[in-house]
C-alpha cells in the first residue's frame, strides 16, 4: 500500500519488546507470538554463489572454504570479473612448410585458436595485468597462488586440530572412568577398583588402551630483535600511488596483503547464503526458503503480515498542537479469511509491562528445560547445537507515547480477505446496520477509522507525536497443535501498535 | 502513510486499451518494438530504446520520469550486438535511472538515480538503492539489495535488507501505484 | 556562402530530435542519438571523427569569459555515454565517458581515458593517458589493457539508425568547399 522502501511510521512491538515495520515481524503460529528477526534462530539453509546462481553443498563449500569454484572477484575493486574470449591466429605445425607471407588469409594454414582471460568491466582489471597467462578452455585451470605464510598456517592448523582432538578423547576417557559400567554381574574388578589397563600398568606392560595421537609439534613464532633499516630509497624516491595497493585491496587479500598491483590476483568469489528462521521458543520453523538458488518461494513462511492485521496512517489533521485535539484517520486490514472482531485498548502500564517481561522469561525458561530434557532423553544432541540457550532479553518498548489517545468505546468486527472480490466489480460492501460512529468507511478487508487524541501538553515544537494502542484480534488457529482438538480454536491476541503521527511544527 | 494521488492531466497521458499509461513527452524509439504488457506507467522525459532491440516488460510496471531503458549490446570479433531487453511484472523503475540490463526479473526495485550497467541480470525480488551504480555483467541473485555503497546484502531469509515479504509488497506497491495515478478532473 | 551553425560532416549521424546549441563541428563517423545536449553557446565544439553521444549526455563549452572564444575539441572514437555530462576543457582520443559520469569544466581529459558510470572529476587537473576513474571513491589506475576500438559499434548503428529515425542532412563537406574556393 505504501511505498515500503520509506520507514514506516505505525510500528508493532515485538513480544520482546523492540519494535518493527510489520513487514519486518513474522508470527509463529504454534506460540501464536509476533517474532522480530532477534527472537528468532538464523540458521544456513542453503549455500549459493550469488554469480553463478549454483547450489554447493555444505561439504565441498567447507573444503573451498566457502568460496565459489568458478567465478571471481576482481582484486582490484571487488566486482565480479567476466570471462572475456579472444581469438589468436596460430600458425598450423604441420611442419610441411612453414607459412609464407601473405598465406594468412588462407584459412587451411591458419588456426583460430581460442583464449580466454578474466577481465574486470568496472576498473578496467585484466587477468593479463599481473601477467597469468590465458586460459584454453573457458571454465579455464586459474593458477592458485601460493602465498608465503601458506605451509605455517597449514601447520599451525593441524597443531589445533590436534589439539582439540586430543582433548575430546582425553575428556571421553574421563567419562569413561567416571560411569561404571552397568554389567549384569558384579564383576571383581569393578568392587576392587581394578581395570584392565591398571592391571597392565602395575604389572609394567605399556598401556594398550591409550589412543596414539601423534603430537604434531609447531615450532612457537618469535619476535625478531633486529630488522633491517628501511632501504634509503624510501625516502628519496617519489612514490607512484598507482602502484601501491589501497587498504581495501590489501584486505581483500588477507593472506597475502600485496604491496603492489603487479601482485594482485583474482580472488574466488564467497558465497552467499539462505536462511531459514526458527522460534526460539517453540522450534518450530517460521521461515524456511525454497532449496534452489533461483527459486523466490518459501516452503514455510509465517510472516506477521498474513495473520496480523495491518495498519496504516491515511491522514491525519495538521498542524499538530501541543495539548489540542486532533483527528487522524487509521485503516485497518484483516489479511485472513476469517472474520475479526477488533477491540482497541490502551497500552499496558510499566508495572504491567515488567510483568509481561517476567512472565515471557518464565515462559522461555520453562520451555528451554522441557527441549533439554526431552532432548537428553532422546539423546539427541541436535538441540545443544542449535543456540537454544540465546533468548533476546524482553525489554520495555524503547518508544514512549507522547500522545493521550481516546480509545474507542466499542469493539468491530473487520471482514475477512476476499482475493475474488477484486475482479467482481459490482460486488456490494455488506452494509452493517449500526455501524459505529468512528467507523469512516469499509471496503472489503479494510476498514477506516477516526480517531481522536491529544499531544501532551508538554510538547514543543520538533517534537515527535507518538500515539500508542494495544489492538487485541480474534484470531482463529486452523492448525491446532493438539491432535484431539478438531475444531479450529479461536484466540483473542493482542499486539502493542505506535503510530508517528509527525512533528510538532515550529 | 498511503500514497499519495498523483494526478495527470488528460491531454498528457495516453492510455491504452490494455490499461497501459503513457506519457506524450517520452521517447519510444521503434515503437513496434516495444511490447507493454498491461497496467504499465511510463512517466513523462522517459527514453525506450526499442529501435536498437526488443523491450518487453510484464504488468503493472513503472517507469518514472526521465529514465533511460537502453538495450544492451555486446562486441564480438565480428560485429556487434544488441539483446533484447526483457522486465518482469511488478517492477520499479525510480527516477533518471538508466538500465541497460539483459534481463530484470519480477518484483524487483530500482530506485532513483540507479545505474544499471550492460548486460546486467537482475532476479526476481531484488532492490536497487537509489544512486547505486552496476557495472556491466554483474547479476544481482534472488532478495539480494545492492547498496549505494556498491556492496551486495541480504540473501532469503535475512529480514534486515529485504523484506521477506518482498514479492507481496511488490505487488501491493506497484498495483496502489497504478490505482493512484489518475486523470484530472 | 551560408555558413550553418551546425555543420555536419558527410557520413555522420545526428538524429533530429538532438538538442544541439551554438556552433558545432560534427566530423564524419560520428552518432548523435536523439536527446542529447550539446550547448556550445559559449563557444563552439568540434567533435573528432567516430564519436557517439547518448541519450541525456550533456555536453557544453563552459567559457568563463565570453570575450575569450575557446573552442572545445574532441577528439576522435570518443563515447558519451547515456546522462554524462561533460564540460572539459580539452578532450583527446579514445575516451569513454560511462554513464552518469561528471567532468567539470577545468579537466583536460588525454586519450584513453575512461571516466566509470557515476564518477565525478572535478578541480583542474589533467588526466594522463590511460586512465581509468572507477568506483565510489572515484579511484584512479592505469589500464595496462588496450580498449577495445568503437568502430564496430558505429558501423552497426550506422545501419540501424536510419531506419528508425529522421537524420539532419550533412551539409557541409570541406572538399566541395574546398573546390568552391
Amino acid at each position: 500500500m505504501a511505498n515500503f522502501m520509506v520507514e514506516s511510521c505505525v510500528k508493532f512491538a515485538c513480544s520482546c519488546g523492540i519494535l518493527n515495520p510489520l513487514s519486518k515481524l513474522y508470527f509463529c503460529r504454534h506460540c501464536l507470538k509476533i517474532r522480530c528477526g532477534f527472537c528468532l534462530c538464523h540458521e544456513v539453509d542453503v549455500r549459493f554463489c550469488s554469480n553463478c546462481l549454483e547450489n554447493i553443498p555444505s561439504s565441498e563449500a567447507r573444503l573451498n572454504k566457502s568460496r565459489c569454484n568458478s567465478c571471481f572477484d576482481c582484486p582490484c575493486c571487488h566486482h565480479t570479473l567476466s570471462i572475456r574470449a579472444t581469438s589468436a591466429q596460430v600458425a598450423r605445425k604441420s611442419g610441411e612448410e612453414t607459412p609464407k607471407e601473405g598465406d594468412a588469409a588462407d584459412p587451411s594454414k591458419v588456426l583460430t585458436k581460442k583464449s580466454y582471460y578474466l577481465a574486470c568491466l568496472a576498473c578496467r582489471w585484466s587477468s593479463r595485468d599481473v601477467g597469468i597467462p590465458d586460459q584454453i578452455s573457458a571454465k579455464g585451470a586459474w593458477p592458485e597462488n601460493e602465498y608465503v605464510y601458506q605451509s605455517r598456517f597449514q601447520s599451525i592448523l593441524e597443531y589445533y586440530q590436534n589439539v582439540v582432538i586430543q582433548n575430546k578423547q582425553e575428556k571421553q576417557e574421563m567419562m569413561r572412568r567416571k560411569t561404571l559400567k552397568a554389567h549384569k554381574f558384579p564383576s571383581l574388578t569393578d568392587r576392587t577398583g581394578l581395570n584392565v589397563s591398571m592391571i597392565r600398568r602395575q604389572i609394567g606392560w605399556p598401556d594398550k588402551n591409550t589412543p596414539k595421537i601423534t603430537k604434531a609439534t609447531v615450532t612457537p613464532s618469535k619476535a625478531l630483535e633486529k630488522f633491517d633499516e628501511l632501504p634509503e630509497k624510501m625516502f628519496t624516491e617519489k612514490l607512484n600511488l598507482r602502484n601501491v595497493t589501497t587498504i581495501e585491496q590489501r584486505h581483500g587479500q588477507p593472506a597475502h596483503q600485496p604491496f603492489t598491483v603487479n601482485k594482485l590476483y583474482p580472488q574466488r568469489k564467497n558465497l552467499c547464503i539462505k536462511r531459514s528462521l526458527r522460534c526460539r521458543q517453540c522450534e518450530h520453523n517460521v521461515i524456511k526458503p525454497e532449496y534452489h538458488p533461483g527459486s523466490i518461494k518459501y516452503r514455510i513462511q509465517l510472516f506477521a503480515a498474513y495473520h496480523v492485521p495491518d495498519v496504516w496512517l491515511v491522514s491525519c489533521e495538521k498542524p499538530l498542537k501541543a495539548g489540542v485535539l486532533c483527528q487522524a484517520v487509521l485503516k485497518l486490514s484483516n489479511p485472513t479469511i476469517h472474520d475479526m472482531t477488533i477491540t482497541i485498548m490502551d497500552l499496558p502500564t510499566q508495572d504491567e509491562e515488567y510483568e509481561m517481561m517476567e512472565d515471557l522469561k518464565k515462559s522461555f525458561e520453562k520451555n528451554f528445560t522441557s527441549l533439554i530434557t526431552s532432548s537428553s532423553t532422546a539423546l539427541s544432541t541436535s538441540s545443544f547445537s542449535r543456540q537454544t540457550s540465546i533468548t533476546e532479553d524482553p525489554r520495555l518498548v524503547s518508544k514512549k507515547t507522547t500522545a493521550d489517545m481516546k480509545m474507542l468505546e466499542s469493539s468491530f468486527i473487520l471482514n475477512h480477505r476476499d482475493d475474488s472480490a477484486e475482479f467482481d466489480e459490482l460486488a456490494e460492501n455488506p452494509t452493517v446496520k449500526d455501524e459505529h460512529k468512528f467507523i469512516v468507511s469499509r471496503k472489503s478487508n479494510k476498514v477506516s477509522l477516526k480517531v481522536n487524541f491529544t499531544p501532551n501538553g508538554d510538547l514543543v515544537a520538533g517534537d515527535e507525536v507518538i500515539i500508542g494502542f494495544t489492538m487485541q484480534y480474534t484470531y482463529i488457529n486452523t492448525v491446532s497443535n493438539t491432535p484431539d482438538k478438531k475444531e479450529p480454536q479461536q484466540h483473542a491476541l493482542t499486539s502493542r501498535v505506535y503510530i508517528n503521527m509527525g512533528r510538532i511544527p515550529e | 502513510m498511503e500514497l499519495p494521488d498523483i494526478v495527470y492531466s488528460k491531454d498528457e497521458y495516453v492510455e491504452t486499451a490494455s490499461g497501459n499509461k503513457v506519457s506524450r513527452q517520452t521517447v519510444l524509439c521503434g515503437s513496434q518494438n516495444i511490447v507493454l504488457n498491461g497496467k504499465v506507467i511510463v512517466q513523462s522525459g522517459a527514453v525506450i530504446r526499442g529501435d536498437l532491440a526488443n523491450v518487453r516488460t510484464g504488468r503493472f510496471c513503472v517507469i518514472s520520469k526521465n529514465s533511460v531503458i537502453r538495450p544492451p549490446f555486446k562486441q564480438f570479433s565480428k560485429g556487434i550486438a544488441f539483446f533484447p531487453l526483457h522486465v518482469g511484472d511488478h517492477v520499479f523503475i525510480g527516477e533518471n535511472a538508466v538500465v541497460s540490463a539483459a534481463q530484470i526479473g519480477s518484483f524487483v526495485y530500482i530506485g532513483k538515480d540507479a545505474v544499471i550497467g550492460k548486460r546486467c541480470i537482475l532476479k526476481d525480488c531484488c532492490i536497487i538503492e537509489d544512486g547505486a551504480i552496476l557495472p556491466p555483467e554483474t547479476t544481482v541473485a534472488n532478495y539480494m539489495r545492492f547498496t549505494k555503497n556498491g556492496t551486495m546484502e541480504g540473501g532469503q531469509g535475512n529480514p534486515n535488507f529485504v523484506p521477506p515479504a518482498m514479492q507481496d509488497k511488490m505487488v501491493e506497491f506497484t498495483k496502489s501505484f497504478y490505482e493512484h495515478f489518475v486523470k484530472a478532473g | 556562402m551560408d555558413v550553418p551553425d551546425l555543420k555536419i560532416y558527410p557520413k555522420a549521424l545526428v538524429c533530429e530530435e538532438s538538442n544541439i546549441k551554438g556552433d558545432v563541428i560534427v566530423s564524419a563517423g560520428c552518432v548523435i542519438h536523439p536527446h542529447c545536449n550539446i550547448n556550445a553557446e559559449n563557444g563552439s565544439i568540434i567533435f573528432g571523427e567516430n564519436c557517439i553521444v547518448e541519450e541525456y549526455a550533456t555536453i557544453s563549452n563552459k567559457n568563463k569569459s565570453p570575450g575569450n572564444y575557446e573552442i572545445l575539441y574532441i577528439g576522435c572514437n570518443n563515447v558519451f555515454e547515456v546522462g554524462c555530462t561533460v564540460e572539459a576543457l580539452k578532450i583527446g582520443d579514445k575516451n569513454v565517458f560511462e554513464a552518469k559520469s561528471i567532468v567539470s569544466n577545468e579537466v583536460e581529459i588525454s586519450n584513453g581515458c575512461i571516466i566509470g558510470a557515476g564518477c565525478r572529476l572535478e578541480g583542474k587537473q589533467t588526466l594522463l593517458e590511460n586512465t581509468v576513474i572507477y568506483g565510489n571513491d572515484c579511484l584512479q589506475r592505469e589500464a595496462l589493457e588496450k580498449q577495445g576500438s568503437q568502430i564496430l559499434q558505429i558501423d552497426y548503428l550506422r545501419k540501424l539508425l536510419p531506419n528508425y529515425h529522421h537524420l539532419r542532412k550533412s551539409n557541409y563537406d570541406p572538399k566541395k568547399i574546398r573546390s568552391a574556393v
